[in-house]
């Protein structure tokens, strides 16, 4: 399981207020924090409070405090394109894209930034009409995205499909639809395509959230799902996840295997 | 393994016509991806694209056959790189060469002592599959005369090794209706060889100078309409052997059609303890022949026993005989242990028993090759299996005392054991490793 840690993003308080100070603690403090909690990637969002002509550069100092804090890849989030390409042009290693949806403009835009940079892209199954309900209508417009990216040469590994899952209150019978759409997902191609998922926005406004995106990480794994976008404060999640790579034979078991899974 | 929706998508024609019933190409490749569809809905598909879609649909290593009757030889329909993912499914054949330069006589000597290099392992009779004659003279006369000799001398399908056509045409006249297999097809001969592979419906070796030659000549022979293939990239070289072989394997699985046929390995060292140290590599990483010169059975006893324990199927516990195994030389009064016939177990014991010092007698119970708990937890390992071994085994008329030890994790069935079998029953410890230490307390004491 790939975890992404969701918490370098300007929604948060916190790194808004480092973001208007230009005060890098708090950005260094998550970054390090996430890195210790079993991140793969730091999902880095300046947040919609940033003017979209400043993005850019606030993306460019956020990726670049990241890095410099820790040994990790970025996973540049924004719905701003040249806020995108400024984090990629001072990234070190491979980035992720966060993300294009299956609209053919945005993939037009994205794919070959992707291709340019040699980035990992996360591909929304949604378009303008909105996000889909039943898991065949996400599937269809996962396979338009599989399909452009294979257009663009970009490798199957480096395609993240996120099926997007709704609030569970407001949405409740997205879940079954989503965990279908994640298993059809995995036979669009050969090798398949990786799929992702924005887990907090499954308990949006729900009571015992962490319960909840525990519970719903664990089944999507089961239905294949390869990487996550999550809060890793929560260290019951990262032993369900442990667990759960156990159950599915990724990871060789040991008692130790709770130790193991953070100790990378 | 189906098509996935991405590779039937590539072959569509993508002009979005909707004669098919669907809204788009990619809406109608899904659909058949998901068995919804049939390739025969789209008017507008090119000929290339069936082809290519139906061989994408076959298994990735074809199914290949050798010979004729009893002693067939079956290969190919292999689908993994490393057999604990599921299982290597038919085993290396081993063949060996008999040179048409030899004299009748010597011939027909060498053949018997192919047909000998037969072994009894774990209760079953292994033995070498082919018999490969190489046309070494270069006279197509004496190639003929040598196959007829072999073929007269031996039940095995044999591998005709020449590339000349001619000497190959006269072979096959002899042998042809045997379907031995040719080897081989090269870039230069591969009209004629193909001609004659067809003619008789024989396998036949495609022999390339490297993976790239390899590719395009199976292609060709394809494209003549043959697809009962066996490949060879030309390497000799162990290291070579090795690389070829482990990228024929991984692109066939990747679906690349002109390596999804079973291969042949010639192993060429003159040094004995290498030729054979090179054969394992073979078996081990893929080979669907492997071609010696050593008629030694000490050479080929090892092979054979690497191969059967490379091709067993892992997901399935491997069990020895159930019968009394005698351990150093025991005597009437020499004790008798109980156990269950999962090898890993039984060797667990006889390892242990070995360590005492105290020569014994093993009696493994068939639990269809369960542990002792297993057998235990699922009803396979009861005093009633075990009475009726101690009773038909023979073990009573091999010891003068009535004393049996069984593992201490079933001490439970202790009393019904004695019961049912009049056997004395001692519990001994639940781990064999303390077997020396128990016998010293408490047999004969």
């Amino acid at each position: 399981m790939i975890l992404i840690g969701e918490r370098i993003n300007g929604m948060f308080k916190d790194i808004r207020e480092a973001i208007l100070n230009k005060d890098p603690e708090p950005v260094r403090y998550w970054a390090k924090r996430q890195y210790e909690n079993c991140a793969a990637y730091l999902d880095i969002n300046t947040g919609p409070t940033v003017d979209p002509k400043d993005q850019p550069a606030v993306m460019e100092w956020l990726v670049k405090v990241a890095q410099e804090t820790v040994p990790l890849p970025c996973c540049i989030d924004s719905t701003n394109p040249e806020a995108i390409e400024a984090g990629l042009a001072v990234h070190k290693g491979k980035a992720m894209i966060n993300s294009t949806s299956a609209d053919q403009w945005k993939m037009d835009i994205y794919f070959p930034m992707a291709k340019k940079y040699n980035a990992a892209i996360i591909g929304l199954a949604m378009n303008e009409k909105g996000v889909p309900k039943s898991a065949a209508d996400r599937v269809a417009l996962a396979m338009e995205i599989v399909v452009n990216a294979d257009a663009h040469g970009i490798p199957m590994e480096d395609l993240y499909i996120d099926p997007l899952m709704l609030p569970c209150n407001v949405a409740q019978d997205h879940g079954p639809e989503v965990l279908e759409a994640i298993r059809q997902i995995k036979t669009l191609a050969a090798p398949p395509p990786r799929t992702t998922l924005g887990l907090s926005n499954s308990s949006q406004r729900c009571t015992n959230r962490h319960l909840i995106n525990r519970t719903f990480l664990i089944m999507c794994m089961a239905a294949g799902l390869d990487s996550a976008i999550a809060d890793l404060e929560d260290q019951e999640l990262l032993d369900a996840v442990a667990a759960a790579n156990i159950l599915l034979n990724k990871d060789i078991y040991c008692d130790s295997f709770l130790k193991t899974f953070r100790q990378r | 393994m189906g098509l996935t929706g991405l590779e039937i998508f590539k072959q569509l024609p993508k002009t979005n016509c909707k004669d098919c019933g669907h809204p788009t190409c990619l809406a109608f490749a899904m659909a058949m991806a998901a068995g919804k569809a049939g390739l025969d809905q789209c008017p507008h598909v090119s000929e290339a694209a069936k082809e290519a879609l139906g061989a994408a649909s076959a298994p990735p290593v074809a199914l290949v056959k050798i010979g004729t009757g009893e002693k067939e030889l079956t290969l190919g329909n292999e689908t993994v790189l490393f057999r604990h993912d599921k299982r290597f499914e038919h085993p290396t054949g081993i063949a060996i060469t008999v040179s048409d330069t030899a004299g009748e006589e010597e011939i027909a000597a060498r053949v018997g002592q192919i047909n000998k290099l037969v072994f009894d392992r774990v209760g079953q009779l292994h033995s070498v599959n082919l018999v490969a004659v190489t046309n070494d003279s270069g006279d197509a006369d004496k190639f003929a005369a040598a196959v007829k000799v072999v073929a007269e001398n031996t039940a095995y399908p044999l591998i005709l090794i020449t590339e000349d056509t001619a000497a190959m045409e006269k072979a096959l006249e002899v042998v042809g209706s045997k379907k031995p297999l040719l080897c081989g097809a090269t870039a230069a001969n591969y009209e004629g060889m193909t001609a004659l592979a067809k003619k008789y419906e024989a396998p036949m070796v495609v022999k390339g100078a490297d993976l790239n030659g390899l590719a395009e000549l199976v292609e060709k022979v394809v494209a003549l309409g043959y697809k009962q293939l066996i490949l060879d990239s030309g390497a000799r070289e162990v290291h070579k052997v090795l690389a070829d072989q482990t990228q024929i394997r991984r692109q066939a699985l990747k679906r690349f059609r002109p390596f999804g046929y079973p291969t042949i390995t010639f192993v060429t060292n003159e040094d004995p303890i290498q030729a054979v140290a090179d054969a394992t590599v073979y078996i081990c990483k893929y080979a669907g022949i492997v071609v010696l010169q050593t008629a030694d059975p000490a050479d080929i006893l090892s092979l054979i026993t690497l191969r059967l324990n490379i091709y067993t199927d892992p997901q399935k516990p491997i069990a020895v005989e159930s019968k009394i195994y005698e351990i150093g030389n025991p005597g009437p009064d020499s004790p008798v242990y109980i156990t269950t016939n999962f090898s890993l177990t039984y060797f667990c014991v006889a390892g242990d028993v070995e360590a005492s010092r105290v020569p014994g007698y093993i009696l493994p119970v068939d639990t269809d090759g369960i542990s002792v708990l297993t057998g235990w937890a699922a009803g396979k390992f009861t005093a009633e299996k075990i009475a009726e071994m101690l009773k038909n085994s023979g073990i009573a008329e091999k010891v003068s005392h009535r004393k049996v030890i069984i593992p201490g994790g079933v001490a439970v069935l202790s009393g019904k054991l004695q019961e049912l079998s009049g056997w004395e029953v001692l519990v001994g410890p639940r781990e064999s490793a303390g077997i020396p230490s128990f016998l010293k307390q408490r047999w004969n004491a």
